[in-house]
């Protein structure tokens, strides 16, 4: 935990290291690129959600629902 | 812990109030209207139903169908409307009556009856609205879903600031859910039932509360590293509260006396949890660009909870590019949990204790789930269909393994479509 917490504050904390100009984005605009998850993961995020007891942190649902099945 | 908590929260109304420069050329967020299919067909089994005490079939087949439509409402603002329906075969909800079927009553045997098919129907719509410059942008949303047994009503809103060139994103977002149980219970502990089997005797209580409330403040930080990595980071603060057992998911004491009936042994009591649950999830994105072929996508979450849980999960999927137009993209999914403080394997619980479960989805273990999805791409939509131009078609499957012998499969066909 603690060396996740570290991981954590060094990515908030370099948010003014790094300026790639809006030209120099050709890869990081890539759609594989993206952070968000593709629309045909959501499926697979639900059942994950209903299957096991973690869920949030990934951009989907975190709460709300039933999942008893 | 409790400082990662505030780090955020006084980080973000610096940022999001700051002022960024205006930019004189305004792109529309999105072109023109999309409509998105999405069909999926999900199916599992293994051999420790929560509706059967821990020991019993888990089988389900479910067929979900889901149609999106993003439009554009002006240069800035886009609604989009996400609505579908979930239809599904499940052993738990055939077990809740294992009477009613053509076969005699067994754990191990899905029930006939007509309490194992439900319907689940969903509707989502989203309004967001972005700024001039595009460094901000402001959402609001509603959900609403019903089955037989929930329903559930949802109202959220987030917020996006971007700055450092576009470099650096911070978002807010919070989500209240207000859902109620229309609970069934096993069919051996109804009114119905009483003194149809000799002796049989369950010191059962139907639940007060028929409410479960969610609250949920999402943040999530993302940052550009380099020209070819890129990272975020994601923390969800979520209580719950209410009805958070399962009214149907059975358990067996060790301390009583079984009465079976054909196959099956009715009930000692159901589930019974606490009504308040606080969960913190914290995940990590990364991805690296390592050549115009290939790139690298990777996921870490930490979970706890105060039920006594810690949980953690990693992704990692390669996306490997085949010419221009296709995607195929394997990928490797671990996943591990400790188990409630609450759980208990059929007959370890005694009946004096005031919480207990043996749903084994709260249990301790680990899985792991490989998948390999193809995706095709025409940034053009040069294939027509009517008004609709084909822009993306997206083939997905997935197997999921738990060491607790549950395994499942699911196919996920996701088609995206420009509209004229």
């Amino acid at each position: 935990m603690g060396r996740f917490c570290l991981i954590a504050l060094l990515v908030c904390s370099i948010t003014s290291c790094a300026v790639v100009k809006e030209y120099d984005k050709v890869y990081l605009n890539d759609e594989a690129m993206q952070l968000g998850f593709r629309s045909s993961e959501r499926f697979e995020t639900t059942f994950q959600i209903y299957r096991e007891a973690a869920a949030g942190a990934n951009g989907g649902k975190s709460g709300g629902g039933c999942g008893c099945n | 812990m409790k400082w990662i908590v505030w780090y955020f929260l006084l980080q973000a109304p610096i940022v999001l109030l700051g002022q960024d420069t205006l930019t004189t050329y305004k792109k529309r967020i999105l072109e023109a209207s999309e409509l998105e299919t999405l069909f999926s067909y999900y199916n599992q089994d293994g051999p420790n139903a929560a509706v059967t005490g821990g020991l019993g079939t888990e089988a389900l087949t479910d067929a979900t169908s889901t149609l999106v439509l993003r439009v554009p409402l002006n240069e800035d603002d886009v609604l989009t409307v996400d609505t579908g329906l979930s239809a599904y075969t499940s052993a738990s909800s055939s077990n809740i009556n294992p009477f009613d079927g053509n076969n005699p009553a067994d754990a191990y045997d899905a029930s006939s009856g007509a309490s194992r098919t439900d319907m689940l129907v969903y509707f989502n719509p989203t309004y967001t609205h972005n700024s001039d410059d595009r460094n901000q942008s402001w959402s609001a949303n509603a959900y609403v879903s019903s089955e037989y047994d929930y329903f559930s009503l949802g109202f959220g809103a987030d917020m996006v600031r971007r700055f450092n060139d576009k470099n650096t994103e911070l978002a807010i977002g919070a989500m209240a859910y207000f859902d109620a149980w229309n609970p069934q219970y096993p069919i051996e502990l109804r009114p119905a039932f009483e003194g149809a089997v000799q002796g049989y005797t369950p010191n059962f209580q139907p639940f007060v509360e028929e409410n479960r409330n969610s609250y949920s403040l999402s943040l999530s930080l993302t940052q550009v590293l380099g020209k070819k990595v890129q990272a975020s980071i994601f923390m969800d603060v979520v209580l719950q509260e209410g009805l958070l057992s399962t009214p149907f998911q059975r358990v067996y004491f060790g301390d009583r006396k079984d009465f079976i009936v054909e196959n099956f042994q009715l009930a000692d009591d159901v589930e019974r949890l606490p009504d308040a649950r606080f969960k913190l999830p914290i995940g990590l994105r990364l991805n690296y660009y390592l050549n115009d072929i290939a790139v690298l996508r990777s996921y870490y979450r930490w979970y706890t909870d105060d039920w006594g849980i810690t949980a953690h999960t990693a992704n990692v999927e390669l996306p490997l590019k085949l010419g221009d137009r296709f995607t195929l993209y394997p990928q490797y999914r671990w996943y591990t949990q400790t188990a409630t403080d609450y759980f208990y394997e059929k007959e370890e619980a005694i009946s004096s204790l005031n919480f207990y479960t043996s749903d084994f989805d709260l249990s301790g273990y680990t899985a792991h789930q490989y998948g390999l999805g193809i995706r095709y791409r025409n940034l053009f939509s040069q294939k027509r269909f009517l008004i609709f131009g084909l822009k993306a078609v997206d083939l997905r499957y997935a197997h999921y393994r738990r060491d607790t012998e549950l395994n499942a499969n699911i196919v996920t066909l996701a088609t995206t479509f420009v509209l004229d």
